[in-house]
């Protein structure tokens, strides 16, 4: 089963058009992975729709790397009762 | 420097101060004064007590159908009527626009103001407006008016290049003469200082004046003589320590403390050829005029006359109340000469299409967090405008979110975020970067993508109202 990680490249990687091998932890979307402002909303949105999700807008798009994106949504689906395992 | 050695150490909060005294939102922002403001005039400190003003009974009158007719073909008699009737509720039951004046020299002229009056409005009370001519007051008296602008233009500009007077003597008995016609007749004559701003006020104006004190000395109040003054090519300065004939405060002190003539017969007509129009009417209130003159939207001769919502929403700013006006008013009047074919520029303020549209999408942020950070006040209260986002590939999808909730009509926390609508941001954007798009996108537009891109939206909030 994919981590959440994982599965936050996949999204990431298809909004932003790029390979998953080229997207590392460590990657800030805007800086590193070249998301523009646009593209920072479709990436939200479809994380939401990945994990199930609502997040609060704000706090979201303050998130700047790949694994606080892992973290946030991870604690979130925590919030919500989301079951990651299933 | 005044005190260099002076600190201002910060004042700390964790709650705004919003200056919500200043700014209340329901209304326009107010306008306070700190004390009184001091103008050298002939060498001496004069001081002037703006503060007076919410006390003072300060007016508004209205030239759409005078000075606004000589800029634009000459308006029908159904929209002259349509427009008197919107001036009305404008005005408010305390009669704050308080007069109108129409030309009376056509059959077509004296049919409009019996059809105005025939309305039967307490206001603005309709008056006349004739040459300096003798025989011009058979036409005042025919139409059973109380009062008359005439016609004094009193620059030698005029006295001598355009009315070819022989002599500023000649000119001033001549014009006397006419005063004292309309006083015979019962008139009440409102002398129009054409180019005063540009007249020897010691030379002509105020001895002219003096003579027109006179004669009102002899008749009831009602009769006394008026005083328009008309800056008729924009040359008035509003700034203290300007010269005169420019000043507009040493004008007004001149007129009303050395002559006598009292606020409540004092007026100002201006022009907007150096863009001082409404400003230099909002001084004349200031100074000591109790009535400004101005125009719908500013039409009149070349580039205009102060606007009367300009003045309208800085009386309003002035007293701190609304004082019975009817603001809505403002959009009819905007919508009505719209559909009579008047432009109305789309940025022009209260009345534009987008005068309260933001393009910019840093500017559609603040307007989506609190509307109160980009609207200049209550736009929707007081207008029936509420604040808009235009959309282009500027707006962002702050933008984009903030048009939403406006077109759904979505309020406090059933708003929805820009997350909700990143498929029609995706759209407005491809429009740009993928198809080269060059205008901004139409409502009709965004509305019919909504309906596409956001149906469950457009099911709960729009099919639902249907």
């Amino acid at each position: 089963m994919a981590t959440v990680e994982e599965r936050v490249k996949k999204v990431t990687a298809r909004i932003l058009k790029l390979s998953p091998d080229q997207i590392k932890s460590e990657h800030s979307f805007t800086v590193d992975l070249g998301a523009e402002s646009v593209q920072s909303i479709e990436l939200v949105a479809m994380f939401e729709q990945e994990f199930g999700i609502e997040m609060d807008e704000d706090a979201a798009l303050a998130v700047e790397t790949v694994k606080k994106a892992a973290d946030f949504i991870t604690q979130v689906c925590k919030e919500q009762g989301v079951d990651l395992e299933k | 420097m005044d005190n260099p050695g002076k600190k201002h150490p910060l004042v700390n909060t964790e709650q705004p101060n919003l200056l919500g005294d200043i700014y209340p939102y329901d209304l326009p922002p107010l306008i306070r004064f700190s004390g009184p403001v001091v103008e050298y005039i002939d060498g001496k400190p004069v001081e002037f007590d703006f503060a007076s003003v919410r006390d003072r009974n300060i007016l508004i009158t209205d030239t759409t159908f005078r000075d606004g007719q000589q800029a634009r073909p000459p308006y029908t008699l159904d929209q002259m009527v349509r427009i008197y009737d919107l001036l009305s509720r404008l005005s408010g039951p305390n009669g704050i626009v308080r007069q109108t004046e129409f030309f009376l020299y056509t059959k077509n002229d004296r049919e409009a103001l019996d059809r105005c009056r025939a309305l039967g409005h307490k206001y603005p009370e309709c008056t006349g407006w004739i040459r300096a001519v003798k025989g011009d007051f058979r036409l005042v008296k025919e139409a059973g008016l109380k009062e008359t602008g005439m016609l004094t233009s009193c620059s030698d500009y005029h006295i001598f290049q355009k009315l070819k007077f022989r002599s500023r003597a000649e000119c001033l008995d001549s014009y006397c003469q006419v005063v004292e016609a309309a006083l015979e007749a019962g008139v009440r004559p409102r002398c129009h200082l054409e180019d005063v701003t540009r007249a020897d006020l010691d030379g002509f104006v105020l001895p002219f004046i003096d003579r027109l004190m006179d004669l009102s000395s002899q008749v009831p109040e009602d009769l006394t003589v008026k005083i328009r003054l008309c800056d008729t090519m924009g040359f008035g300065i509003s700034f203290p320590g300007a010269e005169l004939p420019r000043s507009i405060p040493k004008l007004i002190y001149k007129i009303n403390r050395e002559c006598g003539v009292p606020s409540n017969r004092l007026e100002w007509h201006g022009h907007n050829d150096f863009h001082k129009v409404h400003a230099n009417a909002a001084t004349a209130w200031l100074y000591g005029c109790d009535f400004v003159n101005t125009t719908v939207f500013g039409f009149g001769e070349r580039t205009g006359n102060p606007p009367i919502e300009g003045a309208i929403f800085e009386y309003i700013a002035l007293k701190g109340d609304l004082c019975g006006i009817d603001t809505m008013a403002i959009t009819e009047l905007a919508e009505y000469m719209r559909s009579i074919g008047l432009p109305i520029p789309d940025n022009y303020p209260f009345a534009g299409k987008a005068f309260n549209t933001t393009r910019a999408g840093i500017h559609a942020d603040g307007l989506r967090r609190d509307e109160q950070i980009y609207n200049i006040f209550d736009t929707e209260k007081l207008l029936g405008r509420p604040p808009r986002v235009a959309i282009t590939d500027k707006s962002g999808t702050d933008g984009i979110a903030h048009w939403i909730n406006e077109f759904f009509g979505l309020k406090g926390k059933n708003r929805i975020n820009k997350i909700k609508v990143h498929k029609l941001a995706r759209w407005v954007i491809d429009q740009y970067d993928e198809h080269g798009r060059l205008t901004a996108i139409s409502d009709q537009e965004l509305e019919a993508k909504t309906k596409e891109l956001l149906p469950e939206y457009w099911q709960k909030y729009k099919a639902e109202k249907k």
